[in-house]
């Protein structure tokens, strides 16, 4: 039988998490939105307090924590920063394709040293002239005596500016698409790395995404982390890794917006009475709960599936799919619950709609994850 | 040096309030219990402490029921406390803040103790009053409302203040001493991630309660306060707007101004 209640370890995990957004993130996350600071003095306490390499085990430094876990912690700092979050989590995003795809040699050596201090690492996959057609990689790599040398560029990555390691993505041979892409790990010191300038976002505004060049890029062949042809299925499972924790940080915003909502419900009178007691305001927050609710569970199954050696491919693109449109139809409806006042920056709630839309586009484009259900569904008919 | 601090599971601030069917207490049914704040003070003081005098010793120790209890101790531990013991009472049991401090005397006395430290009142009941009963059950001298307390490793003796009305008091005084802690030197610090997943695997040591006297208190009444009405909220567009609505509340409704 399923279990839903949580243990009191997970409870404990999910306070310290609760207590950090509530305390630390939310305080600043309107400042941060407006101005697009990065606020590097609340990542370097995530770092401390053990909220930021959750994924990396213990023996190399991480926090070692299951997916579940993992989910309970990012829809927590989520409810307080989506924008904060994002950059929080992406260290769990960059190194995964080292736990994955890396030698105990490689691990040891690459995450032991990374952990051990306060440090940003970047996932570099996207190129310009594409995300979702991960097969399309432009970046080249070509063999060099015992190194290879990396041309190309990368954009929209996370912490870009701020990395001190990165994991990339490039191809030694285009002609064989999926099966030419390697996966390097690369410091941000060597010789011809150079990330470009911070993007203008409509959300996440706390977060840094940027660009990142190589530049005739010298990387040893012993920073490879698997065969030349392994790279595109690291990416791919790195991907089944980290897209259900999306569901549980689109799952935050939701659970913000809905609460929101009902206190401002509460408070607010029209027509002589609360707007809660008006049945047109009811049915919004009642919507609303079901979405937040089922968001909720369907990431907790899937995080719950994989934990229990379960692939997970259908289960994550399900949860990440519906709480990430979730998330943008919840925000969407606490707007609107506030009225004028929702579409006024000095209330919070149109940023969680800004920073709901992400949910929808990053770590798989809602349409690829819709794609991959239809494919894993339609293979049990076939 | 051997710290004991005691701690109190109290609900969370957040959390919502009934009253039991007794009509007397507070219902504790689905409430969450947390460390009450000012423990978490007196914690951050053993803590800094023990980090000041090498060989300090810091030992957490409660009483209360299943499973609050033992959760603040954990908490105790994952803040960083050496040891932690549970004084097991059942939920229910006696309110009186002098049986608390004798049952808490009873089992210290029976652990080494230079310094016994306390918040300065519970974060719940607010009753201030088992420090000080503490420190006569114990026969060593008691103080409360200290701030800014220090071992003098030279003479031997902690040192501390008391802020009092208009002014501040400042004291000297060898161990062993019971100290109600005003606050910490510093902001209470927060468990790491690691500590807290070691804390669950810590052990709670169990004492038998004892040295509970006949109570003669009981609590007959616990009632939360009546919700507020008659709040007016003034609706405006700019500051200027706002001024001139309530100027004029002041001077019609309520008559503030003639």
């Amino acid at each position: 039988m399923p279990e839903f209640s949580l243990t009191p370890d997970q409870e404990s995990l999910r306070d310290l998490a609760r207590k950090f957004a509530r305390t630390e993130m939310a305080p600043h996350a309107a400042e941060c939105d407006r101005t697009a600071r990065f606020p590097e003095e609340i990542y370097r306490k995530a770092y401390d307090l053990g909220l930021m390499n959750l994924n990396v085990p213990t023996e190399f430094g991480g926090s070692g924590l299951g997916l579940f876990e993992q989910c309970l912690i990012v829809e927590e700092l989520a409810y307080g920063c989506a924008g904060m979050t994002t950059s929080i989590i992406a260290n769990c995003l960059a190194l995964e394709p080292i736990l994955l795809g890396g030698s105990p040699e490689q691990r040891r050596r690459f995450l032991t040293p990374f952990c051990a201090s306060y440090q940003l690492a970047s996932f570099a996959l996207t190129e310009p002239s594409g995300g979702s057609d991960a097969g399309a990689i432009r970046t080249r790599a070509r063999r060099d005596g015992d190194a290879y040398v990396l041309e190309g560029e990368k954009c929209f990555i996370t912490n870009a500016p701020h990395a001190s390691l990165y994991t990339v993505f490039a191809t030694v041979d285009p002609e064989r698409k999926h099966k030419g892409i390697a996966a390097f790990v690369v410091p941000r010191s060597a010789k011809g790395v150079s990330p470009g300038k911070d993007e203008e976002k409509m959300g996440h505004r706390a977060s840094s995404t940027g660009t990142v060049r190589f530049e005739g890029v010298r990387v040893p062949a012993e920073d490879r982390l698997g065969e030349e042809g392994d790279g595109f299925s690291i990416a791919m499972r790195t991907l089944d890794q980290t897209r259900t924790p999306i569901g549980a940080l689109a799952t935050g915003i939701a659970q913000a917006a809905l609460d929101l909502a009902a206190a401002y419900s509460l408070k607010r009178e029209t027509f002589g009475k609360p707007i809660s007691e008006h049945q047109a305001i009811q049915i919004k927050l009642a919507n609303m709960a079901q979405a937040v609710h089922a968001a909720r569970l369907l990431t907790w199954h899937a995080a719950w599936t994989i934990d229990h050696g379960g692939k997970g491919t259908l289960e994550s693109s399900i949860a990440k799919c519906f709480a990430s449109d979730a998330a943008l139809d919840v925000a969407d409806e606490a707007i609107q619950t506030f009225g004028g006042y929702g579409y006024m920056k000095e209330y919070p709630v149109e940023k969680l709609l800004r920073d709901a839309k992400l949910t929808q586009i990053y770590e798989g484009a809602n349409e690829i994850q819709r794609t991959v259900i239809a494919r894993e569904l339609l293979r049990a008919y076939q | 040096m051997e710290i004991v601090v005691c701690v109190k599971p109290v609900p969370e601030a957040e959390t919502r309030l009934r009253v039991a069917a007794d009509g007397a207490r507070l219902d504790a049914e689905g409430v969450k219990f947390v460390l009450a704040g000012y423990d978490e003070s007196a914690v951050e003081q053993a803590l800094l402490l023990k980090e000041a005098v090498a060989g300090s010793t810091v030992h957490a120790i409660a009483l209360g029921p299943a499973p609050r209890t033992e959760e603040v101790l954990r908490a105790a531990v994952a803040l960083g406390c050496d040891k932690a013991s549970w004084i097991e009472v059942p939920s229910g049991g006696s309110d009186d803040p002098l049986d608390a401090a004798r049952i808490l005397a009873a089992a210290i006395r029976g652990l080494p103790h230079d310094l016994v430290l306390c918040g300065k009142q519970a974060g719940d009941d607010e009753s201030g009053l088992v420090a000080g009963a503490l420190a006569e059950a114990l026969g060593v001298p008691g103080f409360g409302y200290v701030v800014d307390l220090r071992w003098d490793a030279a003479r031997s003796r902690f040192t501390f203040h008391r802020a009092v009305e208009s002014g501040q008091e400042s004291w000297e005084c060898p161990g062993p001493i019971v100290i109600g802690l005003q606050q910490a030197w510093n902001d209470p610090r927060t468990a790491k991630l690691p500590a807290i997943l070691k804390s669950r695997k810590a052990t709670i040591t169990k004492i038998a309660a004892s040295g509970a006297a006949a109570s003669v208190a009981t609590p007959e009444k616990f009632e939360l306060p009546a919700p507020r009405t008659g709040a007016k909220m003034i609706e405006y567009r700019t500051p200027q707007e706002a001024a001139e609505k309530l100027v004029r509340i002041l001077r019609e409704d309520a008559k503030v101004f003639p």
